[in-house]
């Protein structure tokens, strides 16, 4: 009899399913279609997305104009177009790439990039301090490494002070020296500049005896010179980048959080909130609690999937559905993160970095004075929030970027680094990053303007 | 023989003059060349050329650096004069009866951070301020001079140095162009006419001399009785950049409150439920005159026709 089901079953499908697009069809369609099942149910390799993945990095290059940093750059591209991991910019491309605009904020920068055997790479050049700030806090560009541009026919210049100041302020760890122009002087004055270097470094707090440095001619590597100082030179650059600058992991040992992208409910089972895990690994039945908006609920992780099919656990940068024990749906907003039990702190006060948009961006005409209040976007949600500046500060015309006090209408986890902007009747007036948490602060009556502050000068 | 006594002379001198040039003669040149670079500054090509043509002797080397930079400075300006340079600071110093308000541009922004760049900055503006102190008179509340690139670079510095000097040479340590774009001198005709000024970003403990991306001087009357809010609407100049003062009887204002470009219609910054003018008649202030800056403004297009006049030869100026 069930030869028979099974021949019927098969017969239907062959009936009704009668044109096949032979180019489409694999062995397990073909199966899949004969035996009415759905396909992914015969593919047994599960995806590895994590593996294939190239790694990535993002470098810069600073230092005074003339010394190359545009010539080197072109150089780079030049060099890795040969191996066809690169696409060559030339000097001019690079010199006059057009300003864009990216949300609204002028970019002046030229991003360029290039893969070596083992990492791509996002290069950006680094035209003025005040630039730099302001598209990485707007997160159109991000050093994780910089490459030093200086010429040794004359040496650091005293402005080369103000670029290590840069890149110790936002944070830069990787920094790489390239010495250039080395043809137009003797050997002695190289080492000189070498010399120089390492000790201006070390007033930086860098370690200056092993920061590494490579000597060579952009110019002559782009006329594609191969003496030692020219094309090698860049290939010596491109390998001493490779091995110094480790490769930033993805943080698995820290208590998972994720932010809810969107919450559904599942009839029979219950209420799902998706979202891609920010860090951590989360596991099945893992305690969790979901905190924003004031509130935090205490919950248990009872199914978590991926793809819909369901799994033990979790990594940071997998998109899952995971299923909250007991949780109802209406007290679910976009915007609440699920965390780890105890590991994250409800606040409604946070600092950050702002960049107010200059007129000529659309932003505001007139200044930003402390009690600023507006909309708050971070993400899918809003919510009403105040700014207040630093007790040195004055106030803050359009086009200013600085370190600013952010205070909720209600308690929220904002994470380090977490960009959101600023709107005004719908039009956005900033951008920013949160860059602390700090404790919460009464806000009576819900009315943000009669907060009332401590802060001590710092 | 004389032939062999010939080639061994030849050959012991070869060797002597081999000696002379071993890696032990050059280091010591090398760290000559390191502690004159550490002490002056100038370029490590500079300083090796300075101490070839000076038979490695340091100090006649340093000398000759000296002279050399400022050439050299004049040079590389020479060089860098078209490039764009909307980089930079505007600086203030003032007192009670003059005002003193400078714009010192440069390429990057790095520069415009830098000390040497304060420093030239700070040279500039201390010239104005005396250059203030003028004897000259006009008629009118206010002696206002207003002073271009070319006159700006005539002022003596401190040192002796003509401003144009102290710049050129401040161009060839940092190789930006560098311009000293304008400057205003104000001094008050009478003693009821008080100055005040204010620059954003404001430093945190009021000073005499300050510098930052924009900046304004205004000249006020004000009783001495009230409250003395020249400062505040110095500061409301800056942040709001009013065209003009307004005239109650001519000018209207404007139909969005945003786009006003009068001063006495402008809601006051730091209490918009006011306009300037309430403010002003309610503390009694009278506004002669106000000049506001912001750092990389369009240097304007030079009228044709219009003849640039020598300081000392300019008799009237209102």
């Amino acid at each position: 009899m069930s030869a028979r089901l099974i021949f019927g079953r098969v017969f239907s499908n062959v009936i009704q399913k009668a044109s096949y697009d032979r180019n489409k069809l694999t062995c397990n369609s073909l199966y899949a279609r004969f035996l009415s099942v759905q396909s992914r149910y015969l593919s047994t390799t599960k995806k590895k997305v994590k593996n294939i993945e190239k790694k990535h990095c993002n470098i810069g290059t600073i230092g005074h104009v003339d010394h190359g940093k545009t010539t080197l750059t072109a150089a780079i591209t030049k060099v890795l177009s040969k191996d066809g991991s690169a696409k060559y910019v030339s000097y001019d491309e690079i010199d006059k790439a057009p300003e864009e605009k990216a949300r609204g904020i002028t970019i002046n920068a030229a991003h360029v990039g290039y893969s070596t055997k083992s990492r791509h790479y996002a290069h950006t050049d680094c035209p003025g301090h005040a630039d730099y700030i302001r598209n990485m806090i707007s997160g159109a560009s991000q050093m994780d490494a910089a490459i030093l541009v200086v010429a040794a026919n004359d040496g650091p210049m005293p402005q080369t002070r103000e670029h290590l100041l840069l890149a110790k302020q936002v944070g830069i760890q990787y920094l790489i020296v390239y010495i250039n122009k080395v043809d137009l002087v003797d050997q002695d004055v190289v080492e000189l500049v070498e010399i120089e270097m390492r000790e201006m470094l070390s007033d930086f707090g860098y370690d200056g005896s092993n920061i590494p440095m490579v000597m060579g001619s952009a110019l002559k590597a782009l006329n594609d010179d191969t003496s030692e100082i020219g094309v090698p030179s860049i290939k010596k650059l491109l390998d001493t980048i490779d091995n110094y600058v480790p490769q930033l992991i993805r943080d698995l040992e820290s208590p998972f959080l994720m932010p809810i992208d969107n919450v559904f409910t599942v009839p029979g089972r219950g209420t799902v909130v998706v979202g891609t895990i920010k860090r951590g690994v989360m596991k099945k039945n893992d305690e969790a609690e979901l905190m924003g908006f004031g509130q935090n609920i205490k919950t248990t992780l009872s199914d978590i999937q991926i793809f819909r099919s369901s799994v033990l656990e979790a990594t940071a940068g997998d998109n899952v559905g995971v299923l909250l024990r007991g949780m109802k749906l209406r007290v679910v907003e976009t915007g609440m993160l699920l965390c780890a039990a105890r590991s994250a702190t409800l606040s409604n006060h946070f600092t950050a970095k702002v960049y107010f948009l200059s007129r000529s961006e659309g932003g505001r005409k007139k200044p930003i004075f402390s009690k600023y209040s507006q909309q708050m976007f971070s993400g899918t949600w809003n919510i009403a929030c105040r700014i207040d500046l630093e007790p040195t500060v004055d106030m803050m015309m359009p086009g200013d970027h600085g370190e600013v006090y952010l205070t909720l209408l209600e308690s929220m986890v904002m994470t380090q680094g977490q960009p959101f902007t600023i709107r005004e009747n719908n039009v956005t007036v900033a951008t920013g990053i949160v860059t602390g948490t700090l404790p919460s602060v009464d806000v009576p009556n819900g009315k943000l303007g009669k907060v009332v502050f401590n802060h001590e000068s710092k | 023989m004389k032939q062999k006594v010939k080639s061994y002379s030849t050959m012991i001198l070869q060797l002597v003059r081999r000696l002379h040039i071993t890696p032990v003669c050059q280091a010591a040149e090398s760290s000559l060349l390191a502690k004159l670079r550490k002490k002056t500054g100038y370029t490590i090509a500079n300083c090796k050329k300075a101490l070839e043509m000076n038979n490695n002797d340091s100090d006649k080397a340093e000398a000759w650096l000296n002279e050399q930079a400022q050439a050299m400075g004049w040079a590389k300006a020479t060089k860098l004069a078209g490039r764009k340079a909307l980089q930079g600071l505007v600086a203030v110093k003032y007192d009670k009866n003059h005002g003193a308000l400078v714009e010192l541009n440069c390429e990057t922004d790095f520069v415009a951070k830098n000390d040497k760049f304060q420093k030239v900055l700070e040279d500039a503006t201390l010239a104005c301020y005396k250059f203030a102190h003028t004897n000259l008179q006009s008629k009118g509340p206010i002696t206002k001079l207003e002073l271009d690139s070319e006159q700006l670079g005539g002022l003596t510095a401190d040192g002796g140095k003509k401003l144009s000097e102290v710049l050129a040479l401040f161009i060839g340590s940092v190789g930006e162009n560098a311009i000293l774009r304008r400057a205003e001198c104000w001094k008050a005709n009478s003693s009821d006419v008080k100055i005040t000024a204010y620059t954003h970003p404001a430093p945190s403990t009021p000073r005499d001399y300050s510098t930052g991306k924009y900046g304004a001087l205004l000249a006020y009357k004000q009783p001495n009785d009230v409250e003395d809010v020249g400062k505040q609407i110095c500061q409301h100049i800056v942040g709001c950049a009013p065209r003009k003062i307004g005239d109650k009887d001519k000018d209207k204002p404007s139909k969005n409150a945003d786009d006003e470009t009068c001063l006495i219609f402008q809601e006051y910054l730091l209490d918009p439920s006011y306009t300037v003018e309430e403010i002003i008649q309610n503390n009694k202030l009278e506004v002669v005159d106000y000049v506001r800056f912001s750092c990389g403004e369009e240097a304007e297009e030079e009228m044709p026709g219009f003849e640039k006049q020598p300081l000392d030869t300019v008799q009237t100026l209102q």
